[in-house]
């Protein structure tokens, strides 16, 4: 019989494009302090940490194995967790297990990067398998210089985001004006949110549409930064969440479904076997399984605001019908209409999203924060206008095939 | 609560290397019938004996069906392009890719435009990323007709697949 599992508390750390007064240790203990303090629970009272980033982003390949005294965790389980973009969906899931099995009463989940460790921009070497594993390959094949750079110009996960945006575009008659309404709209929410990293108080979509563009349909301004930073949350079992938080946010459903492997290329510089980059299956039925889980029939209905994650603008337009809560091919209309803003009819993104704050092992962790946030009434100056009693929290990554749904609510649900 | 330092204001940065060298990647031999394919002006795919796709650069396994792709299939040298995007006009100095500039060094004219695009060969089931060469940049569309470019003298390699052109 699974028990029900409560967020307590959320700590952050400010974001910022280089946190150079703190090293990754020190940089995570300042999250999970201030999750311990916000949940009113001391250290002892914690039976397992969760923990993850992505694999050698920021330079240092086991941090986990670094920072344990760091986090209070000696004498206590710790499990890291990987799994690409993902890592901080499947930290905040993992989280969940535990309390929901009865094994552990208090668990914390912290989720990290801190890229500004590192002179690559993704960090060679955690991208030797998929990216530089195939080009070394495809080179001893003779791959012909000229594709590889059209190929290194969309390169990485930016490439992928190119197509998968332009497939969306054409089937839904979204254009590159809306992405600089999203862009703009993350800008704008990160402002209101004194954590976020890229913050532009008024920002408009003009102001995104003046600057460069990189690759069609991308500009400068629709590109998330690359940032230092750490998210944790405290999980407790159902008596202990009562107890110690006026209003927890309940783990209601949640899920995690693969796709096949949708990047550019599969192993050995093989094809794909994914048609349609935006169709992205894996979220879909996500989705679907999580809802069932929460109980939840009619997510256009019952979904009061939701985190998706959306390193590109194109992206909140597609998972957020990806994940039911607009019509096929409609996301686009609805932000026109200013339904997806903070006071909207369903606000997407109101701390700024992935595409104003990406510290990529936290970035889908932040989606849950930032729900439970909404939930327990925290968000402060992003907190959205109207009653949140359901949320819905998504993570994206892996070599794009890989998603996390998680469906947080006000009351443990069924 | 907690470590919030006030002590040091900035952490000392300490200078490492690590060779990429020391590293050992595996390829499989996959590519290597499809290069002898090529030189044939021959494109060869893998096909799924479970769900009967046809996947162009060959893979070892059908990520839907989970089935070795033993079975392999020739396909046309034309197809229509599913996906493009447009590079700005790439001057000298504005890129750099593995340490090298490309307009320096001849692989890319001063001021030219990429056109990187998804191309679906006439009886394969997945999209081929190259480059459209010898067009404009605002005819590209989705649904546009292409034919591959070969080498004058194929020799057995990646690079005997120039891109593709229109029709």
């Amino acid at each position: 019989m699974k028990r029900n599992a409560a967020i307590i508390g959320c700590g952050q750390t400010k974001h910022s494009s280089k946190r150079r007064d703190v090293n990754v240790a020190e940089m995570v203990s300042e999250a999970v302090y201030n999750a311990l303090e916000d949940a009113q629970v001391s250290m002892r009272e914690v039976d397992a940490f969760i923990v993850g980033n992505m694999p050698g982003f920021g330079g240092i390949a086991q941090p986990e194995q670094w920072l344990g005294d760091w986090i209070g965790a000696a004498g206590k389980p710790v499990i890291r967790i990987a799994t690409g973009g993902t890592t901080g969906g499947s930290v905040g899931q993992g989280a969940y297990y535990p309390v929901a099995s009865g094994l552990h009463d208090v668990v914390v989940a912290v989720a990290w990067e801190k890229h500004s460790d590192s002179k690559e921009a993704g960090a060679t070497s955690g991208l030797l398998h998929v990216g530089l594993g195939n080009l070394f390959h495809a080179a001893s094949y003779g791959l012909n210089l000229k594709n590889l750079m059209a190929m290194s110009m969309v390169g990485a996960a930016a490439g992928v985001a190119v197509y998968q945006a332009v497939f969306y575009m054409h089937r839904s008659g979204c254009t590159i004006e809306h992405f600089d309404m999203v862009a703009a709209k993350a800008r704008r929410n990160a402002a209101r949110n004194k954590y976020a990293h890229l913050q532009w108080p008024g920002c408009t979509p003009e102001d995104i549409a003046e600057t460069e563009l990189l690759a069609y349909p991308f500009r400068y301004g629709h590109i998330c930064p690359a940032s230092d930073g750490a998210s944790a949350i405290v999980v407790a079992e159902e008596n202990l969440a009562r107890k110690k938080a006026r209003r927890p946010a309940w783990y209601k459903g949640l899920a995690s479904y693969s796709d096949e492997e949708n990047q550019l290329q599969s192993e050995n510089f093989g094809g794909v076997g994914v048609l349609d980059p935006s169709e992205q299956r894996g979220c879909w039925v996500s989705a679907m399984k999580a809802y069932a889980m929460a109980g939840i029939k009619d997510p256009q209905k019952e979904i009061d605001m939701a985190e998706l994650y959306q390193p590109f603008p194109s992206q909140e337009l597609i998972f957020a019908e990806r994940l039911g809560l607009f019509d096929e091919g409609t996301a686009w209309m609805a932000l026109e209409k200013g339904e997806t803003d903070i006071n909207g009819r369903m606000p997407l993104d109101p701390s700024g999203g992935v595409n104003a704050t990406n510290a990529i092992g936290s970035s889908a962790m932040q989606r849950i924060l930032e729900c439970a946030l909404q939930i327990m009434g925290k968000a402060e100056e992003h907190q959205v206008p109207k009653k949140v009693s359901n949320a819905v929290a998504h993570g994206w990554g892996g070599v794009t095939n890989y998603s996390t749904v998680t469906v947080l609510g006000d009351s443990p649900g069924r | 609560m907690g470590f919030i330092k006030d002590e040091r204001p900035q952490t000392i940065c300490v200078e490492g290397t690590w060779s990429l060298s020391s590293y050992h990647y595996k390829g499989s031999k996959l590519l290597e019938q499809y290069v002898k394919g090529l030189k044939q002006k021959k494109l060869i795919g893998s096909f799924c004996p479970g769900c009967a796709k046809v996947i162009l650069p060959p893979r070892n396994l059908c990520g839907r069906c989970h089935r070795i792709m033993d079975g392999r299939k020739t396909v046309s040298d034309r197809g229509t392009i599913t996906c493009y995007t447009v590079s700005p006009a790439i001057t000298k100095g504005k890129l750099k890719v593995l340490g090298m500039d490309p307009v320096e060094t001849g692989l890319i004219k001063d001021g030219e435009i990429l056109i990187p695009v998804f191309v679906r060969f006439d009886g394969s089931d997945s999209n081929t990323d190259t480059i459209l060469l010898n067009a404009e940049p605002k005819a590209v569309h989705i649904g546009m007709r292409v034919k591959v470019i070969w080498a004058k003298e194929p020799q057995g390699a990646l690079s005997d697949f120039e891109g593709v052109e229109p029709i």
